[in-house]
């Protein structure tokens, strides 16, 4: 970085006062506390957490929240760790335990809210390849203080809530009984759409195919996430998962020939994607890739998550990490002729953009005290998530899943970026 | 319906992984995603002339798995496909990318007058003229420019040009208020003089085009590159506050600071980052400006604000490109190109004005004067381009 400067507080608030004024009268700002795994640039610690600290472009302009980060707890601190230079520079402390950090260093809780981030950092995996964040692990010191303090505030929990559904279940249950407002999940359902694409509240839908890429179990999880913001506005809201299964290699070709999943919506999802692989790669061409047939050559180990909902509803999602660089969705609704396709856009590194989008819902909480839209869809895509990778490990068998009855419904009003 | 499909001719400067022509043309053989489907132009591109073929030439290739496309050695045989008479429905001109020679301004010399010069010869022997698409500005030389603008409407062929940034997507997604009187308009784009400052003016002329009264053309124009374009910066010659407005649409903030991933700079840090920024300043007949800037180094992709009359915030957005510069695979802003031109084909009619394409033709070559002159404030009568924007949006929705 040509122009890394130590730039000081007060030049830093110099340029801020550069940006538009703080409107008069403005009430005081929320205190907010970050509980981290790890904070390094383009962790998702810093690039969410950075949206309170330094401010994020939002329809338009440089917007500052009005909240003030005044702690932060770190669980591992690497050779690249940024979390003391941020604490010097924005005058706040780095506590070295949770309850300390939601108390800043005292004895009663000391915030107005708390970010939760625990993507990022070195943790180990399970059997089944989950990475072991401890979310709820971190979201319990939390609420231990909410609770010894008998007060409790919004809590923002980054991605799934946790890698099992039994803990995610335990935190969802624990802001019931204390309360308090909590909001997860992912930005790709925040994000903008290419293009602007929602299903009407209500509708009724054949069948719903989601491509996505990456690894498991990182970017499976918005895969699905995104799918499910759009799914849970159908007739009847949504009523939980019935049975799921995972399938990989060439099963799911097989799939796709027996009409397991759909073909005509993966073309059509495919038909969205800027970042098609194999030909595209060698000479820029644009492909139908399911019209020429390539995918089964091209794509080593495609995976096939197959969702069967309680309302009889199917979806699937299809990781071909080797086929699509991007996340693109296709619905047929019923008494429609045509398929419906958009891409959930996520915009390029280091602004990673997106998450602006996520920090301005993050932001909505803090200020109302009620989360633009419910965490039980983070719940039903964490254990979606969970039970899938128990049917890889027993042999990519269906696996029923009476525990996923979770009901809720969806937001009245959209809440992707369309500004 | 077979009968029906048009039959096109292409005419280009070279075919190589991410030409224009490449992007263009790949689109018409191999289809492209439209509306959520793959989509297959109706229409049949039959003929295609490559001006210059390299090593790393992709025309024999596509010729080999697409036989109805045949490849002539003349302009004038792919038009007639060898018939002595012109023998297709419409012309796809492509000249952009290849080895040409720059002028002492650092113009590249593209063919792009020789090749439609030589096109409507064929019209003129044939009595007859078919629409045509040119790809980008219609030449690097004024003069040029206007004369292919007058043949077209001598011949009375539609006739339509310009860049992908006034049909590509836009994040977020809306078109300049109707009615709505702009008093400046502003773009911060990247790339280089005589080439992204024509899709940085044609972004601001597809918006502002849009006032009441229609456009009436520009009066002057003035380039600021180096030292006398962040003097002009720090003097407000134009507005900080669209400046803002346009960075704040980027998702391509370089950051100023190591350690952070997006933060707005100061202006210092601006100049930090943009090594060899270039501004053009220009007045139009009814009072309204413009800026373009490009500020490679600080971002990489289009964005554009403007002041309305009764707005106390500035309208602003990206009209973005999923650029292959290892963001995407396909540069699928060639999609909303070639359904223009599609509707072209199909219809006989332009879906925008060319004279949207030849002013801002007018105004590239009016900052490249600007600039050798030594940034100098150039009178520009010969743009007083009147046209009205089309009624309906042309950017891509669907």
């Amino acid at each position: 970085m040509n122009m890394a400067r130590n730039l000081t507080r007060r030049a830093f608030l110099e340029t801020a006062a550069a940006l538009p004024a703080l409107a008069q009268g403005q009430a005081q700002p929320k205190r907010i506390a970050i509980v981290a795994t790890i904070f390094r640039l383009q962790s998702h610690a810093q690039h969410i957490g950075d949206r309170f600290i330094v401010g994020y472009p939002f329809a338009g302009e440089w917007h500052k929240p009005n909240t003030r980060v005044v702690s932060l707890y770190v669980d591992q601190k690497p050779a690249n760790d940024l979390s003391g230079d941020r604490a010097r520079e924005f005058g706040f402390k780095v506590y070295p335990t949770i309850a300390e950090a939601v108390c800043c260093g005292g004895s009663k809780l000391a915030v107005d809210a708390v970010l939760i981030i625990g993507e990022h950092g070195d943790y180990p995996r399970n059997e089944k390849g989950q990475i072991l964040y401890p979310r709820y692990e971190f979201f319990e010191q939390v609420a231990k203080v909410f609770e010894a303090e008998g007060r409790a505030v919004p809590v923002y929990n980054d991605k799934n809530l946790s890698y099992s559904f039994e803990k995610a279940k335990a935190m969802r249950d624990t802001a019931r009984r204390l309360n308090f407002p909590m909001l997860a999940g992912s930005s790709l359902p925040v994000t903008w759409r290419l293009p602007e694409l929602e299903l009407p509240l209500e509708c009724q839908i054949d069948d719903a195919l989601m491509v996505g890429t990456g690894e498991s179990d990182a970017m499976d999880f918005h895969a699905l996430e995104a799918m499910q913001c759009m799914l849970e506005r159908r007739k009847g809201g949504e009523r939980g998962v019935k049975s799921v299964q995972l399938i990989e290699g060439d099963a799911v070709w097989q799939a796709g020939e027996q009409g397991r999943w759909s073909k005509e919506l993966l073309r059509s999802a495919l038909s969205r994607s800027d970042n098609l692989k194999g030909l595209s790669v060698t000479d820029g061409r644009t492909q139908d890739m399911v019209g020429t047939g390539v995918l089964p050559q091209l794509v080593k180990n495609p995976w096939a998550y197959f969702i069967e909902y309680r309302d009889g509803l199917k979806a699937t999602l299809l990781m071909l990490t080797d086929a699509v660089g991007d996340f693109n969705f296709a619905v047929k609704l019923q008494g429609k002729t045509e398929i419906q396709a958009t891409q959930f856009f996520l915009s390029p590194d280091p602004n990673v953009t997106y998450s602006a989008c996520l920090a301005s819902k993050i932001e909505r909480m803090i200020e109302t005290g009620v989360a633009p839209y419910p965490v039980e869809r983070t719940l039903l895509v964490s254990g979606i998530l969970d039970s899938c990778l128990d049917s890889r490990v027993k042999g990519h068998a269906r696996v029923d899943t009476p525990h996923l009855a979770v009901a809720y419904q969806a937001p009245r009003e959209s809440q992707y970026c369309r500004s | 319906m077979a009968g029906n499909r048009p039959k096109l001719a292409a005419i280009t400067t070279v075919y190589r992984k991410y030409s224009h022509t490449q992007q263009v043309i790949d689109r018409y053989l191999e289809g492209y995603g439209w509306d959520g489907a793959h989509h297959h132009p109706e229409m049949d591109l039959i003929a295609l002339y490559v001006d210059q073929v390299g090593r790393d030439d992709l025309s024999r290739d596509r010729a080999a798995r697409f036989p109805a496309m045949k490849i002539y050695p003349t302009i004038a045989e792919a038009l007639t496909c060898g018939t002595g008479k012109l023998a297709v429905d419409g012309v796809v001109v492509v000249g952009e990318h290849g080895d040409y020679p720059k002028t002492p301004k650092g113009q590249v010399q593209y063919p792009r007058y020789r090749f439609f010069e030589q096109i409507v010869a064929v019209f003129r022997a044939s009595g007859r003229s078919v629409p045509m698409f040119n790809d980008k500005h219609l030449s690097w030389n004024w003069e040029w420019a206007r004369k292919m603008y007058d043949t077209s409407k001598e011949l009375g062929f539609a006739y339509m040009a310009g860049s992908s940034l006034p049909v590509t997507w836009r994040i977020p997604s809306v078109e300049f208020p109707t009615g709505a009187r702009v008093r400046e308009a502003l773009c911060i784009c990247y790339g280089g003089v005589d080439s992204y400052d024509f899709h940085g003016l044609e972004t601001i002329q597809c918006m502002v085009e849009r006032r009441p009264g229609g456009e009436t053309g520009v009066k002057w124009l003035q380039a600021y590159r180096g030292d006398k374009f962040w003097d002009a910066c720090r003097d407000n010659v134009w507005p900080r506050e669209l400046m803002n407005a346009a960075l704040c649409r980027s998702h391509t903030l370089t950051p100023a600071r190591a350690g952070f991933n997006d933060i707005f700079p100061s202006l210092d840090e601006m100049r930090g980052l943009a090594k060899d920024p270039v501004a053009y300043r220009y007045e139009h007949s009814d009072g309204v400006k413009c800026t373009m800037m490009l500020m490679g180094g600080l971002v990489r992709d289009f964005n554009f604000a403007a002041s309305l009359e009764g707005e106390a915030k500035p309208f602003s957005t990206q009209m973005y490109l999923p650029m292959p510069d290892g963001r995407t695979t396909l540069a699928n802003f060639f999609n909303p190109l070639c359904n223009n031109m599609e509707k072209m084909f199909l219809s006989g009619k332009a879906t925008y004005p060319v004279e949207r394409t030849l002013l801002t033709t007018g105004l590239t070559a009016a900052g490249v004067d600007s600039l050798y002159a030594g940034q100098v404030r150039v009178d520009t009568p010969h743009l007083a381009i009147r046209y009205r924007a089309p009624a309906g949006s042309t950017f891509w929705r669907t």
